[in-house]
């Protein structure tokens, strides 16, 4: 009877569900939208590098990314004495390499960013696909595949690059090896894929600082194994943190080492994430609200407009209860079936959204679609519950007199 | 008819012989009003029954007429347990209904009180067939024995090609005789008809009319509201109501003489109680 009474109110009833539809859709769509973004931001960065250790020095209560406010006070002696303690397997410096261009051949292509110098063990060995990892002291570079596609002949290993430095001129390498994808290897190198080169910090770094005056900003301590993390964390910062480290005798007093696994850094990005996600969601949760508000008041004037067919009901011996129930599956029909078009919707629009604005990787976060539908048919019930207990007092003598 | 109407047991319970709290034999009465008053506060107290006692004797044929404000509407109200006295007692079936809560008071109206409207009152958007079931819903009885039920009580009063139209696709007389197989179908103890021809021509009227001297035939109990002199001398009695009291009880002719001899046959009756059972069970 309930179906029946809705069918009868077919513009009514879809103006009333179209609220619970577009506020499930914008919660999911939201969503999809926030978790794809996240995805794609952040990528599939943690898996490989879960025992490494990522350090820098900063001042106290410096907000934002990996390595915001480093200093350099990192000396490769520290790092030598670093990679001596015993969960420690390597620790070297992690230097990004201003660029404007790389050459190969005769093609010279324009490069601001991707080249880093770091220690031989930042490329796992595992992931070079092809030729090997860089040695420290050669001049050599190993590249991922997005640099190697930046020329016209793709790169191969052999084959010799020129980098233009801004200040200090041309540096050759050879390349001796190929990564197998394109993916940050580190939070320090943000969190797209895109072309990069690795070289090793001695010499690219070492020859024009000289090696006694040189100073990281950023370091990478890798453990044994992912069990010995924390202990090559509290080892690393012992040594740093006695007197005997370089670190601790240079410069500003007050700069505090970060430490943290690539894990770490993720949840301070998944932090800022959930912050928006539900500002958004809170923004899509108050057009369910006004959804059911929707549902309120038709049900409200469809009691009104029903009280004779509820005297009518009563008289021939409809409980309080039987009377409750028709109205409340009533509203209820309503919140399941606005919050199923929604679930479509949203996942459509989702999905649209995240075509047009071409997320690679489409997340569909179905907790949430879950929790969208479940708050929709909640507030179907809840809207329903005042307007039908309203129906259930009406009494059957003032009903069946009502015109 | 299938084994009467569910809840049987409940029925027989409250109708027999007991003596009720006032110690009032209610046994052969489908309706007793002990000095039942209907008073509402309308600044001063407004007495719309003002002590009325009256039996209505099962299988009997009642008419009770009267001015508007005689006390029509509350007599009625009280005898269909839609509202209960302000003193004094009604008894519906042997029930007390003023002891009763708005629950139980339901549950009686649902199975012992038939009601007929002049506006017919039927649900506009359930068919013939639905709107005669729809008593048995709130009894929970299946859909599939409603539907037998419905369908069999709708052939009776001569709808038996109209189970699935709706009360917009019938002519008032049909509607009318929807409303009284909807009365009909949990087997009550009374039938209530308010103004039944008010809003029918004469003709039709009159066909409803029979109808009901047939169900009165069958051993149904009938009390019906009318203004019209001619409706009501249809009746055994006529109860004429002035200012809530009861002015004068009529007897006008025996009106079986007329009973209809096709129709008695294929009724079912009221199981439990001591009139007349003329039909036997049919199904």
């Amino acid at each position: 009877m309930a179906w029946r009474a809705i069918r009868a109110h077919k513009l009514r009833s879809t103006l009333t569900t179209l609220g619970v539809v577009i506020g499930v859709a914008a919660v999911l769509t939201f969503v999809i939208l926030g978790a794809s973004l996240q995805a794609g931001v952040i990528g599939d960065v943690s898996p490989d590098d879960r025992e490494n250790v990522y350090g820098w020095a900063s001042p106290p209560d410096t907000n934002g990314g990996p390595g915001a406010g480093a200093q350099p006070v990192f000396t490769p002696r520290d790092l030598a004495q670093i990679e001596n303690e015993p969960a420690v397997r390597a620790a070297y410096g992690f230097q990004p390499v201003p660029t404007q261009t790389l050459s190969s051949g005769n093609e010279t292509v324009p490069r601001g960013s991707g080249v880093y110098a770091a220690g031989p063990a930042y490329v796992d060995r595992e992931d070079v696909a092809e030729g090997r990892q860089f040695r420290m002291g050669e001049r050599e570079a190993v590249i991922n595949p997005a640099a190697a596609a930046l020329f016209e002949q793709n790169l191969t290993v052999g084959d010799r690059i020129e980098i233009q430095v801004p200040v200090v001129g041309s540096v050759n390498a050879t390349v001796v090896g190929i990564t197998e994808d394109a993916e940050s290897r580190s939070p320090f190198e943000g969190f797209n894929p895109e072309p990069r080169v690795y070289l090793p910090t001695d010499p690219y770094v070492t020859d024009v600082t000289q090696a006694d005056r040189t100073r990281f900003s950023l370091v990478v301590v890798e453990a044994t194994d992912r069990g010995s993390v924390d202990d090559a964390r509290d080892q690393a910062l012992a040594y740093l943190n006695s007197s005997e480290s370089d670190a601790s005798g240079f410069g500003d007093e007050d700069l505090v080492y970060n430490f943290q696994t690539s894990l770490e850094l993720l949840d301070q990005f998944q932090e800022l994430f959930s912050v928006l996600q539900n500002f958004v969601v809170g923004v899509a949760a108050i057009s369910l609200l006004v959804g059911s508000i929707g549902i309120a008041n038709i049900m409200l004037v469809s009691v009104t407009e029903r009280t004779r067919e509820i005297g009518i009901m009563k008289a021939v011996g409809a409980q309080r209860r039987d009377i409750l129930q028709l109205f409340i599956v009533e509203a209820m029909v309503l919140g399941v079936v606005g919050a199923i078009l929604g679930l479509g919707l949203g996942l459509v629009a989702g999905f649209g959204v995240a075509e047009l604005v071409g997320f690679e990787e489409l997340v569909i976060p179905w907790e949430w679609g879950a929790i969208a539908v479940v708050v929709g048919i909640g507030v179907g019930v809840l809207a329903g519950l005042y307007p039908a207990y309203n129906a259930s007092k009406t009494d059957p003598i003032d009903a069946l007199r009502y015109e | 008819m299938t084994g009467g109407p569910p809840g049987g047991e409940d029925a027989v319970a409250s109708s027999t012989t007991d003596a009720d709290a006032d110690g009032v034999v209610v046994d052969d009465a489908a309706v007793e009003l002990v000095d039942a008053r209907k008073t509402y506060q309308l600044g001063e107290p407004v007495h719309a029954l003002d002590g009325v006692t009256v039996d209505v004797p099962r299988g009997s044929y009642t008419a009770v007429m009267g001015p508007s404000g005689s006390g029509k509407s509350t007599l009625m109200n009280l005898v269909g347990c839609l509202d209960t006295p302000t003193s004094g007692s009604v008894f519906v079936d042997g029930a007390d209904v003023g002891a009763m809560n708005d629950r139980e008071r339901t549950r009686l109206r649902g199975e012992k009180v038939g009601f007929v409207f002049q506006t017919f009152n039927l649900m506009p958007r359930l068919t013939a067939v639905e709107n005669v079931a729809l008593p048995l819903v709130f009894r929970g009885v299946s859909k599939d024995d409603r539907h037998e039920r419905a369908a069999d009580i709708l052939e009776r009063v001569g709808l038996g090609d109209r189970l699935g139209h709706a009360p917009n696709e019938l002519s008032g007389g049909q509607r009318q005789r929807v409303a009284i197989a909807r009365a009909l179908v949990n087997d009550p103890a009374l039938l209530l008809a308010d103004e039944p021809t008010g809003n029918l021509d004469s003709e039709t009227g009159a066909n409803i009319l029979d109808l009901f001297d047939e169900l009165k035939a069958e051993g149904n109990t009938l009390v019906m509201v009318t203004h019209e002199r001619d409706v009501a001398e249809r009746a055994d009695r006529i109860i004429h109501l002035l200012d809530g009291k009861i002015e004068r009880i009529e007897a006008v002719g025996d009106l079986a003489g007329r009973q209809h001899d096709d129709a008695t046959t294929e009724r079912d009756d009221v199981p439990d109680d001591g009139h007349a059972d003329v039909g036997g069970d049919a199904a």
